[in-house]
């Protein structure tokens, strides 16, 4: 496999990822604010603030509400990470791909890459904003199905996987810490009915929601929440089963090798870093800072793929 | 008389090179006025070089550079014989009657009777050849070294009027530039004239022993040949405007500068710049001292 | 008011109006409209469909072309569509005898031209016999002098050549062009023998149409017997200009029917005068390179510097024989429409045989008595750059305005060697079905065609069954090319 190819394919998948992750989060983060009111002066700003784009926003935009942030992050082409942005870099990437995915992929990617051109402000408008992130997220469903039922399982699907889970793993821990870090309401409102309302709401964007029920019933807490998005290796959205997965293609692709590949110091510093707490160890000893030291882990193991598969120059 | 000429070229890289390709023309000719008894190309990094002779009969060495490195060096190092053979007589011939063969000469020498990469027909070229042309009874020799003194006279020699890429239009516009653009400017003229003129890059001796020179880029001297009746190829320095002589060696020839350049290369880095310079050095031996002077290697390559 | 044909007394709504012209050659129907050797089931068929079955037929054709992919590219930074090139559905035929007569014209054209750039590329032999001039090829831009002394494997130059062909208002086909570069196309012809195989399969059948599908593998064969030194299973891989390229589907399908890797520049380098593919796994040689860029393109070291389409060395790696490319350097020199009055002349010094396809008279208008003559009545010739590929820059004297010809006449005179002049050709014409908008508009029209054949050299020569019938869509119109107004047709050659 070319190097150039795999990292077409890598990014496809992971742009694909990132835009299909900055839309549940928005989504989330937009009906929480619905749901329950703010109390802050600032409430778009837990989710800038996790993506470090505060000074990219305000260079452009005057106000923080909810047509400028909707703005920035899903339409703004001038913000690289914008879910607009993600759709067209994969889909950029992708032309090159013609003939190493199906076509049916490829159809259907660029068919939402043109209704993406189309996309403006007025959406958020009629038909809405509920009604935006729904036929956005059974986009990304479908394109995940075509790629999950046509694309062979070779090291083109492994390129694409690394892309998928490296990405993954970041955001669902970005998720986590948006509304543990900073959606953390006074600290005796812990506990109440609106943290509950939030974490179900959290829950519910990963599609983790009744996973989390049938393993933990109906009361919501705070440390199994934690397990299920970070340590549970059956939930397909956890960080876990993510960097199983992750695991497994880049051990297929290393077995192709012709000469013996050393192994990835970097997944093995970032899975032992996920066997070393349990949940409300986790909690206690500081979620941020866990959820930090995964998301350095992941920029770490990517530059490392990048250097060993990737890199072309 | 026999000369020892070291060329070396120098390249800084502000942030390493690598996937380096290059070429390089500094293997002096040979022919009946000048034998090149030694050559030995020195590369710092050491690597392998192949050899080939281009379409002008130019002896190219090739060398890459897959890894990357800091900088680069390459010393051409040669012994030189030059004789100065009684030149063939030039047979006086008027031009109208040298224009006769015009066609079977556009066939026979069609590269260095025609337009090339920086010496285009244009407009400015063909308005100066108009100024002076001849007329049918001058005699092509004579027509030849008039052109050549001429344009020495016209011009001045300036480093930094024009640029290495500069066709013989920026000397016409700028009213000056250095050695290369005096003889493209001339071969231009000869061309038009119907006479095949050919470009030479190669090194001038100083009159003195020995010299080192640091010259920046243009370590090597550029004139031409005209092809006339009778005397054959005629080597003509427009920039010193007289006719060559023993002091002229010869490393390669072609259309124009474009066919022979000392070193031509590509390379890749991230970012930075390519800083160069060049150092030239001529000595001139005495024929006894060849015969003993110890250091007079054959096969010295450099192993650092 | 329907037409019926004489031979089937069936009904010919959409053919009612159609007519053999008698100002040019029609190959379906000769002048009492009778059908032409081997086109009377055509005829039979498709003179018996209605206006609805045709449009059906080219509806499943466009969605089958676009489920295939088969584009010509416009990947444009906001628009996303992909453009179809226009196929139309009744197919041009070439009986048993006259293809045999065309295929042994053209595997002994080929084999001249070969020769020919083996020895310009070599001793020049041709050129010192006075047979072509010198000048003309020195001056010609495509001659590489890089190339001097660059021997390839089995000394072909050539390996894929696309001959353009007309046929004239005798019948007869004449070479119009020659393409020894990166001729194109061969992809159009496989992927509408595969639409019109499941449009109309059992008339297919009944034509006993022989097969167009085995051209991968014969190509592929080709380029492994370029392998240098005669290495056996040798890495091959083709060079493409990347997705922005108006030929990359073409690329692609090539890739993935010969089964080999496709290359863009920045993915090869060269090592120790030897050719690499940056693999994930470390470097990968490759021994063959079918190369879809042109010679300028192809190394920053000897050519143009500011390239990024080709590989840094590699001249030097084909000098040192580590690597063969598919055309080799410098075969654009057969290309050029100067060159190309001498062929005839090539043929007989390196065969020592008569053409057998004849070429369109062709005048240099380099030679003052020549161009005199042309300027003089400028209006009945085709003038052309002598450099150019395809419909570029091509002036149609009788239907340029005194504009244009005033305009020809002032570049011919400020540079006569840049152009030939050939007299017009009436290219013969086909029935090509007309739209016009709707249904009961439709109907079926002669337009102008031209075809390209294509032909493989490996260790021997081989010639395509069939080739690109390309179509001029608008009525009156010469010009065929696919960015120009032009779309394409099933070619049937038949079996014996």
């Amino acid at each position: 496999m070319l190097r150039r190819i795999a990292s077409h394919l890598f990014w496809t998948a992971r742009n694909l990822e990132r835009a299909e992750w900055r839309a549940r989060l928005l989504d989330v983060n937009y009906h929480l604010l619905i749901e329950s009111p703010p109390r802050d002066a600032q409430p778009w700003g837990p989710l800038l603030a996790i993506f470090g784009e505060r000074e990219l926003f305000t260079a452009s935009y005057t106000t923080a509400d909810d047509a400028s942030i909707l703005n920035f992050f899903a339409l703004d082409t001038d913000n690289p990470n914008s879910i607009r942005s993600c759709i067209n870099a994969a889909r950029n990437n992708a032309i090159s791909l013609r003939h190493y995915i199906s076509s049916e992929l490829w159809l259907d990617l660029n068919t939402l890459y043109l209704n993406a051109q189309e996309w403006t402000p007025d959406l958020f408008v009629s038909p809405g904003v509920f009604a935006f992130f729904a036929d956005l997220k059974d986009s990304f469903y479908r394109l995940a199905g075509i790629r999950q039922s046509t694309i062979p399982r070779d090291i083109a699907y492994d390129f694409m996987q690394l892309g998928i889970m490296l990405e993954r793993t970041e955001d669902v821990s970005r998720m986590l810490d948006v509304k543990y870090h900073f959606l953390l309401p006074r600290l005796e409102d812990v506990g109440g009915s609106v943290d509950i309302l939030q974490w179900a709401a959290v829950l519910r964007s990963a599609s983790g929601l009744e996973a989390y029920r049938k393993r933990f019933g109906n009361s919501i807490r705070i440390d199994n929440v934690v397990e299920i998005l970070l340590f549970d290796p059956t939930f397909p959205r956890s960080a876990r089963f993510a960097l199983a997965t992750l695991e497994t293609s880049l051990n297929r692709v290393m077995s192709l090798s012709p000469e013996p590949s050393p192994p990835s110091t970097q997944l093995e510093e970032l899975s032992a870093l996920m066997r070393s707490k349990r949940p409300l160890e986790v909690i206690k000893s500081g979620l941020h800072q866990f959820l930090i030291q995964i998301q350095d882990g992941c920029a770490a193991l990517g530059d490392e793929v990048f250097q060993r598969y990737l890199k072309t120059d | 008389m026999l000369l020892r000429i070291v060329h070396t070229t120098r390249f800084e890289y502000q942030v390493p090179a690598y996937d380096s390709h290059n070429e390089v023309r500094m293997r002096p000719l040979d022919s009946a006025s000048q034998r090149c008894v030694e050559f030995d190309l020195d590369l710092t990094p050491a690597t392998s070089t192949f050899e080939y002779d281009d379409y002008y009969g130019n002896r190219v060495h090739g060398f890459s550079f897959h890894e990357q490195h800091p900088a680069l060096i390459v010393a051409a190092k040669s012994l030189v014989e030059r004789i100065a053979p009684p030149p063939a007589p030039a047979v006086p011939m008027p031009f109208g009657e040298f224009l006769l063969e015009d066609h079977a000469r556009n066939r026979a020498e069609y590269d260095f009777l025609n337009a090339s990469r920086h010496v285009p027909f244009s407009e400015p070229l063909r308005k100066f050849f108009w100024l002076g042309k001849p007329d049918p009874s001058e005699d092509v020799a004579a027509y030849a070294n008039r052109m050549v003194a001429f344009i020495r006279d016209q011009f001045v020699y300036e480093p930094g009027m024009t640029k290495v890429q500069s066709t013989a239009d920026e000397i016409l516009s700028a009213g000056g530039g250095v050695c290369q653009d005096f003889a493209h400017l001339t071969i231009g003229v000869l061309r038009l004239a119907g006479i095949p003129a050919r470009y030479v890059s190669g090194y001038l001796a100083p009159e003195a022993k020995s010299t080192v020179e640091t010259v920046g880029a243009q370590a090597s001297h550029a004139w031409l040949e005209a092809q006339l009746p009778g005397s054959g190829w005629t080597g003509f320095d427009p920039t010193n405007g007289c006719m060559v002589d023993e002091r002229h060696i010869r490393v390669a020839i072609g259309r124009d500068y474009a066919d022979v350049p000392p070193m031509r290369g590509t390379y890749r880095s991230h970012g930075g710049r390519q800083l160069m310079s060049v150092e030239l050095q001529i000595e001139r031996m005495s024929d006894h001292s060849r015969a003993t002077d110890p250091d007079n290697g054959s096969n010295q390559q450099n192993q650092q | 008011m329907t037409a019926t044909v004489p031979e089937t007394g069936k009904a010919v709504p959409v053919w009612a109006a159609y007519k053999p012209v008698n100002s040019a050659f029609d190959e379906m129907l000769d002048m009492s409209s009778r059908a032409r050797p081997g086109c009377q089931p055509v005829v039979d068929t498709m003179f018996a469909m209605p206006p609805a079955q045709f449009t059906e037929i080219c509806a499943r054709a466009d969605r089958m072309f676009r489920r295939m992919g088969v584009t010509f590219n416009v990947y444009g930074a906001a628009d996303g569509s992909e453009r179809i090139f226009p196929f139309d559905p009744i197919p041009r035929v070439i009986d048993a005898d006259t293809w045999a007569n065309l295929e042994a014209g053209l595997i002994q054209r080929v084999r001249a031209l070969n020769a020919f750039l083996a020895d310009v590329y070599g001793d020049g032999c041709i050129l010192s016999d006075g047979v072509v001039p010198r000048d003309l090829v020195l001056g010609c831009a495509q001659f590489r002098r890089a190339a001097v002394g660059i021997k390839p494997p089995l000394g072909n130059f050539v390996t894929v050549a696309g001959i353009d062909l007309v046929r004239g208002a005798d019948g007869r086909f004449y070479v119009l062009e020659d393409n020894v570069r990166t001729p194109s196309g061969v992809s159009y012809v496989i992927e509408n023998r595969v639409v019109m195989t499941r449009l109309v399969p059992n008339l297919m059948r009944s034509c006993r149409v022989r097969s167009v599908e085995r051209y991968p593998a014969d190509l592929l064969q080709c380029l492994m017997e370029q392998s240098p030194n005669g290495k056996s299973n040798p890495t091959i891989a083709i060079l493409t200009p990347g997705p922005f390229n108006s030929a990359f589907f073409e690329h692609v399908f090539l890739s993935q029917q010969m089964g080999i890797e496709l290359v863009e520049g920045v993915d090869l380098v060269c090592v120790d005068r030897k050719l690499y593919m940056k693999d994930v796994h470390g470097l990968r040689q490759i021994d063959v390179l079918y190369r879809r860029i042109d010679d300028d393109f192809l190394d920053p070291l000897v050519f143009r510097p500011d390239s990024l389409l080709g590989v840094a060395g590699l001249t030097s790696v084909l000098r040192a024989g580590n690597a063969a490319i598919a055309n080799g350097v410098g075969t654009g020199v057969a290309d050029d429409k100067a060159i190309y009055a001498y062929t005839p002349a090539m043929i007989r010094y390196y065969l020592a045989e008569e053409p057998i396809l004849p070429i369109v008279e062709t005048f240099l208008l380099r030679d003052p008595e020549v161009r005199e003559q042309v300027l003089k009545n400028l209006d009945r010739y085709v003038v052309k750059p002598t450099g150019a590929s395809g419909g570029y820059g091509v002036v149609i004297g009788p239907k340029a305005d005194e504009a244009e010809l005033a305009a020809t006449r002032d570049r011919i005179v400020s540079d006569p060697s840049a152009f030939i002049a050939q007299p017009v050709i009436a290219l013969s014409v086909h029935p090509t079905i007309i739209h016009n908008g709707s249904e009961s508009a439709m109907e079926v029209a002669p337009r102008h065609i031209d075809f390209r054949p294509f032909v493989l050299l490996g260790a021997k020569p081989r010639v395509l069954a069939g080739g690109l019938t390309r179509v001029a869509l608008r009525e009156g119109s010469l010009i065929v090319n696919s960015s120009q107004g032009g779309g394409s047709k099933d070619t049937w050659v038949l079996e014996a």
